[in-house]
């Protein structure tokens, strides 16, 4: 492998990265965009939407990677697993808000962000308790096709990671601004009371918005599974915590914002593996989210909201 | 699964023994206790029954033979793990110690299972001077001369063992790539743990003894799920191997990109990489190839156990695993000891049993010479090397038929 060869194989490694953590990120800008909150359970919504992909995909027969599909057989599969964990997760982010968090609206203080990660924990617990603590062979029905560039690979996966990711990204980005129920979002993020005094369901917005960024934490657990073959009940945290740190990064609450500092994350995570060793990704990923957050406190693409309160 | 009840069959077969039959001159048998203390509930009670059962069957043998004249033993059994710990406890483990030590008619230990309770029970041993012989703890700080001071206050040598440490692991298996594998460049990877650093480390050392070329050394952090970026280092450094120190969390995810990214590699690891969780969570055909090693010898294919196989069958209805033959030889020894105490007519005394297990010497137990030395480990150190190569006509989760024996590591 020559250095160039190398250089394209981290970019390919850090854009792969790069998209899932966008992916989460997502949810977690949708919701604080809209709420102010940042929901912890977001985490651990990935990761059962990780096992609720796994056990669909194992109830279509698959296991392992001994199956391997191709055309229209893998094309419905993977559109089965991404559309039951994607609407399974959607309703388990609407039940949080509905029952957990609708209550606490006019509750001052952090009461609810405490709350979402009692949920995270109740989440991990109830894995922990019906599937284990052991590392799960997620079913992969994909064929390993690779194109070679140069002495660089590129996978089939790394391929279907990116399409899915964007095409989602551009969907949301289209929704919150074009489509009236975006304009909604937006109007209820800026101010909920005049929202509301404008003929906006402020309850229902919210609730889509759950909706939503749950279903996008649903579809990264599918996408996780499918890149590494691998389901396991500790996977929110560290994942969750790198899709937060992108969030951040980027600007919470901004939508471009968040894929700009998914990308940016998983790019730096797999260039410091490379230049540093793999024992100092941490290091760099969160000094330089520091120094991001010193000279420019709104994130990247954020601009500084006028105090509400 | 031992249950109090074997405990009391060892007792009452020792009663109808000195009833029966026996000659006037037994009728007065010394008895004596050997505790054993195993994590018999919790993660590793399955285990911990195969173990003992392992002592079980060697002290039977031992009252029903009168091997030591005027000796009849009694197993205790101790279980250190707590519901709270959901394995083995240390707390426990030195309260056991300590129950163990207070009573004068224990004469030996054996256990125990982990090198955690270890840790705790050796010190209270040592003030006790009560000798154990664990069948399968293996971290070297016990009985490593440079912490005699936290885990032999008293000074001699009481935590024997019948195994090898992990600091032989690391080592023996770096001889093993070099000389049998014909590897000239490896990788190293840690999993930041303990155990994984420590084992890195001594590899590392070796490896770079015997000429073999390290062409880089990282370490994995088990939490984060991604190590494509640290592979697609090691694919371009293009080592002729690639070593990891550490346990199933990070290895699980590494043997499945490993297999992705530089799937020609030779692959290697401690015994941390022998497990079921590996085989599951990993799967073929991502750990096809990978070698693990074990700090034992392996004998439960050897045609020389055959015979021990078929009785231990016989009497518990289960095939007996390593550990069990590592258990059945620490019971050998401990009543070896008896015997040659015995055999000067002193009282066997804990104090005398612990220098008679200090100078033992067992030429052909199925582990081969067992002799020990000074700090309590075996002089004739075996660490066993094994290939995952897939066979389908077992479960393909079961370490027994996945993991084939292809020979012992030299020592250096």
């Amino acid at each position: 492998m020559t250095a160039v060869d190398l250089f394209v194989q981290q970019l390919i490694n850090g854009l792969s990265l790069g998209a899932m953590y966008s992916l989460l990120a997502l949810g977690f800008t949708l919701v604080y965009g809209i709420m102010e909150l940042i929901n912890f359970s977001h985490f651990n919504v990935f990761m059962v939407g990780c096992m609720i992909a796994m056990l669909t995909l194992q109830a279509m027969g698959l296991s392992g990677q001994s199956v391997i599909l191709s055309g229209a057989p893998l094309v419905l599969t993977l559109l089965a697993g991404f559309g039951v964990s994607m609407v399974l997760c959607g309703f388990i982010g609407v039940g949080i808000e509905r029952f957990l968090l609708r209550p606490l609206r006019d509750v001052k203080g952090p009461a609810a962000m405490i709350t979402t990660i009692g949920v995270s924990y109740v989440l991990f617990n109830l894995v922990l308790l019906t599937l284990g603590s052991d590392s799960k062979n997620f079913p992969n029905p994909l064929p390993p096709v690779v194109f070679p560039i140069g002495g660089a690979v590129l996978r089939l996966r790394e391929v279907l990671i990116w399409i899915t990711a964007a095409v989602m990204m551009f969907a949301l980005n289209y929704f919150t601004r074009y489509t009236k129920l975006g304009k909604a979002m937006r109007a209820t993020a800026q101010d909920p009371e005049a929202a509301r005094m404008m003929g906006v369901e402020v309850d229902r917005v919210i609730m889509i918005s759950f909706f939503i960024g749950s279903a996008l934490a649903g579809a990264s657990g599918m996408i996780f599974g499918l890149y590494y073959n691998l389901a396991k009940v500790d996977i929110g945290f560290a994942a969750g915590l790198r899709a937060f740190t992108a969030a951040v990064l980027g600007g919470i609450g901004n939508v471009p914002g968040a894929m700009l500092g998914g990308v940016l994350i998983g790019l730096i995570e797999a260039m410091s593996a490379q230049a540093l060793g793999s024992a100092w990704s941490d290091v760099v990923i969160f000094s330089l989210l520091v120094l991001v957050l010193v000279f420019r406190p709104a994130g990247l693409l954020g601009r500084l909201a006028p105090n509400k309160s | 699964m031992i249950t109090r009840r074997s405990t009391f069959r060892i007792a009452t077969g020792i009663a109808s023994a000195a009833v029966l039959g026996s000659p006037a001159a037994y009728a007065a048998d010394q008895a004596v206790k050997v505790g054993i203390d195993l994590s018999f509930t919790g993660a590793d009670a399955e285990t911990a029954a195969r173990i003992a059962n392992g002592a079980i069957l060697a002290f039977e043998d031992a009252n029903a033979a009168h091997t030591v004249k005027g000796v009849t033993f009694e197993l205790v059994k101790y279980d250190d793990a707590t519901a709270t710990a959901g394995q083995y406890d240390p707390a426990q483990a030195a309260t056991n110690a300590r129950k163990m030590v207070s009573d004068k008619d224990y004469i030996a230990a054996i256990g125990p299972q982990m090198s955690g309770a270890g840790k705790a029970m050796s010190p209270i041993l040592s003030a006790g001077n009560l000798a154990t012989i664990t069948p399968s703890s293996t971290n070297p700080d016990i009985t490593d001369p440079k912490f005699a001071a936290e885990y032999r206050p008293a000074g001699k040598a009481i935590y024997f063992r019948t195994v090898a440490t992990d600091a032989y692991q690391g080592p023996n298996m770096a001889n093993y790539m070099a000389e049998k594998l014909k590897i000239k460049s490896v990788y190293v990877l840690d999993d930041s743990g303990a155990y994984g650093v420590g084992l890195a480390d001594a590899f590392q050392k070796q490896a770079e003894a015997k000429g073999v070329k390290v062409l880089g050394r990282d370490r994995l952090d088990p939490k984060a799920a991604d190590y494509s970026a640290i592979l697609t280092k090691i694919k371009a450094a293009a080592p002729d191997a690639l070593y990891y120190g550490g346990v199933g969390q990070a290895g699980v995810k590494l043997a499945k990109q490993a297999y992705e990214i530089i799937p020609n590699v030779i692959k290697a690891g401690g015994d941390g990489m022998q497990s079921a969780d590996l085989l599951k969570g990993a799967g073929f055909p991502a750990v096809q190839g990978w070698y693990a090693t074990v700090a034992s010898p392996h004998v439960t294919d050897d045609p020389k156990t055959a015979k021990f196989r078929e009785r231990y069958f016989a009497r518990f209805k289960i095939y007996p695993d390593d550990y069990t033959v590592t258990c059945y030889t620490a019971a050998q020894v401990i009543i070896a000891a008896a015997q040659k105490v015995a055999a000067t007519g002193k009282p066997v005394t804990r104090d005398a049993v612990r220098d008679a297990i200090q100078n033992v010497a067992l030429p052909d137990s199925m582990l081969g010479p067992i002799q020990f030395d000074e700090n309590g480990d075996l002089k004739n150190k075996i660490i066993s090397v094994f290939q995952i190569q897939k066979d389908d006509k077992h479960p393909l989760d079961d370490p027994a038929s996945q993991y084939k024996y292809v020979g012992v590591a030299p020592m250096s």
